[in-house]
């Protein structure tokens, strides 16, 4: 009798603990713009290093297929939050009232940049004229790049742009079936690989320095999550900015973890990929306005080039209702 | 004596003609890649993917196996379970044939990879959605094929049970049914390799782990001889669940096998 009233109490215990802890720990979907890679290493490394699980959070991490998608799988509840481009989701906002904000910039810098190889004579914009581009489908650079050119004093129709798999664009360099391609810069030690084995040299130029301006890699969140769990997504964002910072200061810790949540993936290119996604980070921009900011100015910009590649008026959005700065006090 | 060893000569080239063509076949594109200096990531030669086979561990290649497994198992059994019903309600009913054929034809006639992105979205992260694209594409061979089976059921057998009393179910699981067998098993043989073919469809729009997902990953990587390795993985889960359904046939329905393969 008294075996059987202890074995019960024990039962009740051990239920009752896993149930207190089940309801301290929260949960939450994270969304990643694309495929697991080095640059989206900071948060694998939160989640290694226990830096969410000490904010009470449980993060499930999720890879989406480009920003467009990550927008629309927060407004649907598939996910709570996750990483995308600034300019899809005011692209978004400003066709659809999407219930989904950015809390926190990662990237104070555009990401996008034209890939060429040191032997195709390209040192500017100007002399892409009369040559191939290849770019990925469905990239968010594409909207862009017609403006990018007029305000460079580049003519759109000269340069023949050919919308690939993005599985393609580095052996299309490399065969030289292209003369660049439109990449992230994040995306270049990936294509090491494919141009030594044909002897070429990587060469990039990046939009930032042709007057592209305005915010990139941002965390986004959806309106449910804000509304319903505010101090979650406080405790997230507070985690995340710390693992960017120890990611930043070892990337090889950073890969590391990258590799032990995804077995695939190269330590060593994973750890180039941080790297190159690091001057995006930290930059001017970032020292000035402080980690995560959102500067108005900047997201006027950024909303600028949006609209004006998109051929709409700028009263179209407020920018301001697109992102919300309450979330990383 | 002479006649005697040609014949056995034949008999063996006649066995081993699929195994050595194949690895001619083999032998060209390894020959052809190396003398051409064909560039890995253009077609990479079968050493190459044999070599990023290996180097993948196997712990690795067993968590996105049984991934594309669970997922297209899972489709492929709920297409066996709504397209035979189905199948025997459309071959017994003019009403059902009339409503419902259309709208499976409709259904079949939709590039299933255009609306998968949509699926996703609409039922959310998670196997259901894949389970439901690997089901859409799976699903309609066995339904065609079964319902053929079942009308191609000769009158006179249909008479003679009729002759006999049998009522309408009788008719339809004794003798409609059996004679059904060998087009609803060369369906199920078909529906296999769509059924891994809708997984991978699925995992390229939205998943974590599986081999459709591992592709996706190596291309983007630009890591083409992981890929093809990834898709050698697959063709062998296609060929191995292409067999396993021979086997079943053979074991349980020998009689609905032409007769020089019971």
């Amino acid at each position: 009798m008294m075996k059987r009233f202890t074995q019960t109490c024990a039962v009740l215990t051990v239920t009752l603990t896993l149930a207190h802890a089940a309801a301290a720990t929260e949960q939450v979907t994270f969304m990643l713009d694309w495929l697991p890679a080095g640059d989206k290493a900071a948060v694998y490394l939160g989640v290694d290093k226990g830096l969410f699980e000490a904010e009470g959070i449980k993060v499930t991490i999720q890879s989406g297929r480009g920003s467009s998608d990550v927008v629309t799988k927060l407004a649907t509840g598939s996910a709570d939050m996750g990483t995308g481009g600034l300019a899809a989701l005011l692209q978004a906002k400003a066709a659809d009232a999407v219930p989904v904000k950015a809390v926190m910039s990662i990237y104070t810098l555009q990401p996008d940049a034209i890939f060429t190889t040191k032997d195709a004579g390209i040192n500017s914009l100007k002399d892409l004229e009369g040559k191939t581009v290849a770019t990925a489908t469905f990239s968010s650079s594409n909207v862009s790049w017609p403006l990018l050119l007029k305000t460079n004093g580049v003519n759109p129709d000269a340069i023949k742009l050919l919308k690939v798999d993005p599985g393609a664009l580095a052996p299309m360099l490399a065969t030289g079936k292209v003369a660049a391609t439109i990449n992230w810069l994040t995306v270049a030690p990936a294509f090491a690989g494919p141009l030594t084995e044909v002897g070429k040299s990587f060469k990039a130029l990046p939009w930032s320095g042709y007057g592209f301006d305005g915010y990139g890699l941002s965390v986004f969140a959806s309106e449910k999550m804000l509304t319903s769990r505010p101090e979650t997504v406080r405790k997230f964002l507070k985690a995340y900015a710390k693992a960017t910072e120890m990611a930043i200061a070892d990337p090889m810790a950073a890969a590391q973890a990258l590799k032990a949540a995804v077995p695939e993936v190269s330590v060593d290119t994973a750890a180039e990929q941080w790297r190159a996604s690091i001057p995006l980070m930290v930059n001017d921009i970032s020292k000035k306005d402080g980690p995560g900011a959102f500067a108005p100015a900047l997201l006027a910009t950024t909303w600028k080039w949006v609209a004006e590649a998109q051929g709409l008026p700028l009263e179209k959005l407020n920018p301001e209702t697109a992102v919300s700065r309450d979330y990383l006090k | 004596m002479k006649t005697g060893a040609w014949a056995t000569l034949v008999r063996w080239l006649d066995r081993c003609a699929p195994p050595l063509a194949f690895v001619g076949l083999l032998l060209v594109w390894e020959g052809g890649v190396r003398i051409f200096a064909v560039p890995s990531f253009l077609l990479p030669a079968p050493s190459a993917i044999v070599t990023a086979l290996l180097a993948t561990p196997l712990p690795v290649w067993a968590g996105h196996v049984w991934a594309t497994l669970r997922v297209a198992l899972m489709g492929y059994a709920l297409a066996i379970v709504v397209a035979v019903p189905l199948a025997v309600g459309l071959a017994t009913s003019r009403f059902l044939s009339r409503t419902l054929y259309p709208i499976l034809v409709v259904v079949q006639s939709t590039p299933i990879v255009a609306v998968a992105p949509i699926i996703v979205v609409t039922l959310g992260a998670s196997d259901l959605p894949r389970v439901v694209i690997t089901f859409l594409i799976t699903f309609f061979p066995i339904v065609v094929s079964t319902v053929t089976g079942l009308l191609a059921t000769p009158e006179e057998l249909i008479e003679l049970s009729r002759s006999l009393r049998a009522g309408r179910r009788r008719e339809i699981l004794h003798v409609r049914l059996p004679f059904a067998l060998p087009h609803l098993f060369s369906a199920l043989k078909i529906s296999t390799t769509l059924a891994v073919i809708g997984a991978v469809v699925a995992e390229f729009v939205a998943a974590e782990k599986g081999l459709g997902f591992f592709i996706a990953f190596s291309t983007s990587y630009f890591k083409i001889p992981t890929a093809f390795a990834g898709l050698v993985v697959l063709v062998s889960i296609s060929l191995i669940l292409f067999r396993l359904i021979g086997f079943v046939q053979k074991a349980f329905a020998p009689w609905s096998l032409p007769k020089s393969e019971r």
